[in-house]
């Protein structure tokens, strides 16, 4: 605290002195399993430190325990060199700690300078608030009417209130984590010029948790790379590169394309990794001929108004062919959702149609997408791909349980046959088919979903967002699945926020922007300059090099 | 943990809660100047040990297993139904409408007395389903806002002659009672061991099973289940949450209805005289609500429930003999209910608490 | 016969005493709706009202009885009400027990110990003095109503601002809102919910159990265990019927009350309105008008609701 104003140095940092936040030794375990293990962690004013990990790493528990949602079973926390106790989220928010959330910490019903004000202590008073808001906004350049109320804002905007609400407490040590799932890669760009502006101007230590190593080697002064509860390299970024950065964060050399574009690096590198990408042109010679077959799903001028009058969806078409992967990209929060819950039974439609197989299914009729033969991997599992509190055969059998009943009598003893088959065939780790699904983990409830949703044989496979929140393994398994499916002869819609996931995968690229396809292309056509524009909305054309694209591509990928 | 540990654990809580409650109960009795024993000894007498009282008990406990019963099935699919008090109260409206009405034969008359019954609550309890799934009104509000509206409709009723109110010979001086039920058209009460309890018994008993069954084996119940535990996902799978959210309602408030006519026609000390009457209901359906809930909306437990909440209201019945005022027995519930609920929530946070990290796994 | 009817009607709507009563009646309704909007704001549909009015009303018997003092049983009304409510609050938001469960349960307890100890200790009470407000007194027809009431009536006219100050200006209001509607991101914000929710039942306790034995001591002076009746009920449908705005909810408040002393002048008057019906019309017009805005009109989004962390 004393002497920060000597390290003020912006980015790059001279020499560490007291570091602002020293972790020391971090342990926590839930169960058996040790999410921390002995972690050792220094955050230094001026400093953007990249936290660097696959899912489950261990990145957000320790996080969770520098802000108090997560007590440690062990280790130590200093402040300015003072050791501490965090409790909770008002010790941190007292230490001068503060996350920018994701998806949690905001009230829709709010305005945004009550959400501003939310998780304070001492008066409140409206103006005050409001006035910091609107200096803040002025500040950083991120403009936000306080009175706007947050249900009604982008995603974008929703997190510009995130970021305001953190530094209105005018913390010295900020944790963004995964902050760019929900921007555009030019607001992506606009975030880290704002991280610059506010570290290099006001000393604070930045933390940016993020699985993509683009993001780390673009926006950050160091790097701690972590796997499976440990830190297993830790470097400035000038000395680091993509490959050894994937390299130390999955344990061994990466090779898949799959795996690459699960960190983003399909586009960023082409000098560090050596296996030879394989096209996704290449792939599709080796599907039936696309011309000659009939279209599976069909999307005519589909509309659906949310409560209030809000435009969800806004005349979409769409039409995909058997054995064709067509890839959905766009910003989250523009429709994407509305998109698979219609293809999910589970919102009608207020105009258009939706035809599978030549035949119009009634949109928003419990169980008719699944009945038509549309198979879903929806984005939020917990949502409405699974009911945790029933068992795994329960669940493989949700969408077709006569197929072990008679008179409406289910056989126990076929239920449990017919869970155990596909429980071997999908290799789902679990104790048995009498399991709760919760007792499962993330990747195998994922399993559950995708043996349930494959064993009804769709003629579409709707897959939202397959592999958040899975780790390399798992990624690499489900990209394989979606690619034999599409091979067996099953149109795949891919719905994903993840462009190099959609660039790997697709035969064909549609973007999304405010409930409507503004953009397609062929998967040749696209890398992530023209998808990004066309996701900002800044292109309404279907040719990548169209009128819209005069302005500067953003800059991912590029050095520092 | 093992299975035996985890049920040492749980008698262990229930025990100490119960022990708790009843504790309370005898400060409350003894701070007023009464005796805490005799009560107890009044409250086992009059349940079970007097002559004839477990037979009476068992007929208490009908209406409320039956009222339980459906709170179960609507509790599987996800609703808050708490308006059992009311759909009782039409079911028994009803039953002793269309039972004067249509008249006939013994048997037959029972049947029918039965059947209207339960369309009686059932009707009743769409109309909160109606409510909820056309208008998105919730049903908990629905259901307890029917309560009061029900309790009216009775009450006006019982003032009309061409409704329910009794023609003017048979009322007597009284100017809001129904005809009484005539003795062949009465539910039988057999004598078992000089117990005598209406056949209802075993009909709510094999009603509890058959409840049970269904909930756990068929395709019904399984989709139902999934409704409650999982809307959307019910959904896309093809539960219609309004065809089934709507049925299973109107089965409860059916249950509900059932319960009603079988007071109306079982008799008992309890249940008034063969004769609808304002305030008929008595808090069978409020209490019937808890039975449910004490036994964790399951099937089976709310058979043993049941007995013991009727086995306090018959109890009441010998407390006054004491010296201490009977309503002490409503105290008694109240405590007993509270204390019930300790010990599965205290082991549902705990379990929560491990699940969860177990759960994470991957955070 | 119609014309008597329509001239009995005349009476009662030009009778003091009509306005009078809807004053008492509106004024129950309105001590309990108020608390009860905010525990529904914080997310809990707090249906142990009826017990909390009851105890309250109790509470100051017993007070009165002990004290002789109205002030003093006033304050113990307040406090039976909070008992109930610690009972309700810890059980439903701290043990997570079911919170209808919990509400029914008080109901039935509280009904059967207020008429146990009734009969035991046999309570006294009295008639609260009135205070009337010079000139504003003698307005024609609402002026003994509104200004001429006993002195616990006019704690509303500070009770009710107050109340809406606290959950729309106040710090602790902001938290007990984001509790009621999004849970999740409240304790994200480093609120902790379930502590605002159990405040806000208190609360809602103290203004009913208030609510209670102003009723005692305004309008029946002797203690029974009727004396609530049901009231608790209206009151929580009140606040629906308001679409969960203060204003709103006062509104029913007074229109539940204008319908229950209109009929009960009515009948002083010899005539018998459809009494069922009148008694009925709180939860009729409530539940129409849910039905005409359920879908309009927004519940606080986690009403009912229990918070658990990390159980969504």
């Amino acid at each position: 605290m004393i002497d920060s104003t000597t390290e003020m140095t912006g980015a790059g940092g001279n020499g560490p002195s007291a570091p602002a936040v020293e972790l020391t030794g971090i342990t926590k375990r839930f169960g058996g399993i040790v999410a921390c293990d002995q972690v050792d962690l220094a955050l230094h004013r001026g400093r953007i430190h990249g936290i660097l990990g696959e899912n489950g790493a261990g990145k957000s528990t320790l996080m969770k325990v520098l802000i108090g949602l997560v007590l440690p079973d062990a280790g130590a926390i200093r402040i300015d060199g003072q050791p501490r106790t965090i409790h909770d989220p008002l010790d941190a928010a007292s230490l001068g700690i503060a996350m920018v959330h994701q998806h949690f910490s905001l009230v829709d019903q709010l305005t945004v300078w009550e959400n501003v004000a939310l998780g304070e202590g001492g008066r409140l008073s409206s103006s005050e608030v409001r006035n910091r808001v609107t200096a803040i906004s002025e500040q950083y350049g991120l403009e936000i009417d306080p009175e706007a109320r947050v249900g009604e804002l982008t995603a974008g905007l929703r997190q510009r209130v995130e970021i305001i609400k953190c530094l209105r407490r005018d913390p010295h040590i900020l944790v963004f984590d995964e902050p760019t799932s929900v921007l555009t890669p030019e607001e992506s760009e606009q975030l880290f010029g704002t991280l610059r502006e506010v570290v290099a101007a006001e000393g604070r230590a930045v933390v940016l948790v993020s699985h993509k190593l683009d993001e780390v080697l673009h926006a950050t002064d160091e790097i701690t790379i972590m796997r499976q509860g440990r830190v297993v390299a830790r470097m400035p970024t000038q000395e680091a590169d993509a490959r050894s950065l994937a390299r130390a964060m999955v344990g061994r050399e990466v090779s898949l394309r799959s795996e690459r574009a699960a960190f983003g690096l399909a586009e960023v590198d082409d000098a560090g990794l050596d296996s030879e990408p394989v096209s996704p042109a290449e792939q599709k010679t080796a599907s039936p001929a696309l011309d000659s077959i009939g279209s599976a799903l069909r999307i005519e001028g589909a509309a659906v108004r949310g409560r209030g009058g809000a435009v969800l969806l806004d005349d979409l078409s769409l039409e995909l062919k058997a054995g064709e992967i067509v890839g959905v990209a766009g910003v989250e929060g523009n429709g994407q959702r509305t998109l698979g819950d219609v293809l999910s039974s589970l919102v009608p439609l207020n105009a258009g149609r939706v035809v599978v197989n030549g035949a119009e299914v009634p949109a928003g009729s419990p169980g008719a997408m699944a009945k038509a033969g549309v198979a879903v991997i929806p984005e939020d599992r917990h949502d409405s791909g699974v009911v945790l509190d029933m068992t795994v055969a329960e669940n493989l059998l949700m969408v077709n349980p006569d197929r072990v009943a008679r008179h409406g009598v289910m056989d126990k003893r076929r239920m449990v046959e017919t869970a155990q088959k596909l429980v071997e065939e999908f290799d789902i780790g679990c104790s048995g088919p009498d399991a709760p699904l919760w007792s499962l983990s993330g990747g195998n409830q994922q399993r559950v979903v995708l043996a349930r949703e494959l064993v009804a044989e769709p003629h579409v496979l709707v897959a939202a967002q397959p592999t958040r929140g899975l780790d390399v393994g798992a990624i690499e398994y489900m990209t394989d699945r979606l690619r034999q499916t599409a091979f067996d002869g099953v149109a795949v819609l891919l719905i994903s926020s993840e462009l190099e996931e959609i660039l790997e995968l697709s035969d064909r690229i549609v973007v999304m922007s405010r409930g409507r396809i503004v953009g397609e292309l062929s998967s040749a056509d696209a890398n992530l300059e023209t998808l990004g524009l066309l996701m900002g909305g800044s292109a309404e054309s279907t040719a990548p090099d169209g009128p819209g694209l005069s302005r500067r591509p953003p800059d991912v990928g590029a050095g520092l | 943990m093992t299975r035996g540990a985890r049920l040492a654990e749980w008698v262990a809580l229930y025990a100490a809660s119960i022990v708790a409650a009843l504790a309370l109960a005898s400060v409350i009795v003894e701070t007023t100047g009464g005796d805490w024993w005799p009560v107890m000894e009044a409250l086992v007498d009059g349940s079970i040990m007097a002559p004839g009282r477990w037979g009476e008990t068992l007929g208490v406990a009908v209406p409320l297993l039956l009222v339980a019963l459906g709170t179960v099935i609507s509790a599987k699919a996800g609703l808050i139904n708490i308006g059992q008090e009311g759909q009782l109260l039409i079911g028994a409206a009803f039953a002793v409408y269309f039972s004067f009405l249509i008249g006939g034969p013994g048997p037959l008359n029972l049947v029918i007395i039965m059947l209207f019954g339960a369309l009686g609550g059932a009707v009743w309890a769409s109309v909160a389903g109606l409510l909820r799934f056309w208008r998105g009104v919730p049903e908990v509000l629905s259901t307890l806002l029917l309560v009061t509206v029900s309790a009216q409709a009775i009450g006006y009723g019982l003032k009309q002659d061409w409704l329910l109110l009794a023609p003017g010979g048979d009322r007597g001086n009284r100017n809001q009672v129904s005809s009484q039920l005539a003795d062949d058209n009465r539910i039988p009460r057999p004598d078992l061991f000089g117990n005598e309890f209406p056949i209802t018994v075993y009909l709510a008993v094999a009603l509890a099973v058959v409840v049970a069954y269904v909930l756990a084996r068929t395709v019904w119940g399984f989709r139902l289940r999934m409704l409650g535990h999982n809307a959307r996902a019910a959904q896309r799978a093809g539960v219609s949450s309004t065809a089934y959210g709507a049925s299973a309602l109107a089965i409860g408030g059916a249950f509900a209805g059932l319960a009603g006519a079988a007071m109306f026609a079982g008799g008992g000390f309890s249940f008034g005289n063969y004769q609808l009457v304002p305030g008929f209901s008595d808090n069978i359906g409020w209490t019937g609500l808890l039975v449910a809930l004490v036994a964790r909306e399951r099937a089976l437990p709310a058979v043993v429930a049941a007995f013991v909440f009727a086995g306090l209201r018959t109890g009441a019945g010998f407390v006054n003999s004491t010296g201490v005022e009977s309503r002490i027995t409503d105290v008694v519930q109240g405590l007993l209910v509270l204390a019930l609920l300790v010990p599965p929530a205290v082991i549902f946070l705990r379990d929560r608490r491990r699940a969860r990290a177990a759960a994470t796994e991957r955070v | 016969m119609l014309i008597d009817f329509f001239s009995a009607v005349g009476d009662v709507l030009s009778s003091e005493s009509t306005y009078i009563n809807g004053a008492l009646f509106a004024a129950l309704l309105a001590f309990a709706a108020t608390g009860e909007w905010v525990a529904e704001k914080s997310g809990t549909l707090n249906i142990s009202v009826e017990a909390m009015l009851l105890s309250g009303a109790f509470a100051g018997a017993l007070g009165y009885h002990f004290t002789d003092s109205v002030a003093v049983a006033i304050v113990l009304g307040a406090i039976g009400g909070l008992l109930i409510a610690i009972v309700q609050a810890e059980m439903s938001h701290r043990l997570t027990a079911d919170q209808f469960v919990v509400g029914l349960t008080l109901n039935i307890l509280v009904f059967g110990l207020a008429g146990f100890l009734d009969r035991e200790i046999d309570p006294q009470a009295t008639f609260a003095t009135k205070l009337e407000i010079p000139l504003l007194v003698d307005i024609p027809l609402f002026g003994e109503a509104l200004f001429g009431e006993p002195w616990p009536f006019y704690l509303l006219y500070g009770l009710v601002p107050f109340s809406w100050w606290l959950v729309f200006r106040t710090r602790w209001g902001l938290e007990l809102r984001a509790a009621g509607e999004n849970p999740q991101s409240a304790d994200v914000s480093g609120i902790d919910v379930n502590r605002r929710r159990r405040q806000s039942i208190y609360y809602a306790g103290l203004t009913s159990g208030l609510g209670g034995a102003f009723f005692l001591f305004a309008r029946l002076a002797a203690f029974d265990d009727s004396i609530i009746g049901g009231r608790g009920f209206i009151a929580i449908a009140a606040v629906i019927f308001g679409g969960w705005t203060l204003w709103g909810t006062m509104g029913g408040c007074i229109l539940f009350a204008g319908a229950l002393s209109f009929q009960l002048s009515l009948q002083g008057l010899g005539y018998d309105l459809n009494a069922e019906l009148l008694q009925a019309l709180p939860f009729l017009v409530t539940i129409g008008a849910m039905a005409i805005f359920a879908k309009r009109v927004r519940p606080p989004a986690a009403l009912a609701r229990p918070f658990i962390r990390g159980l969504k």
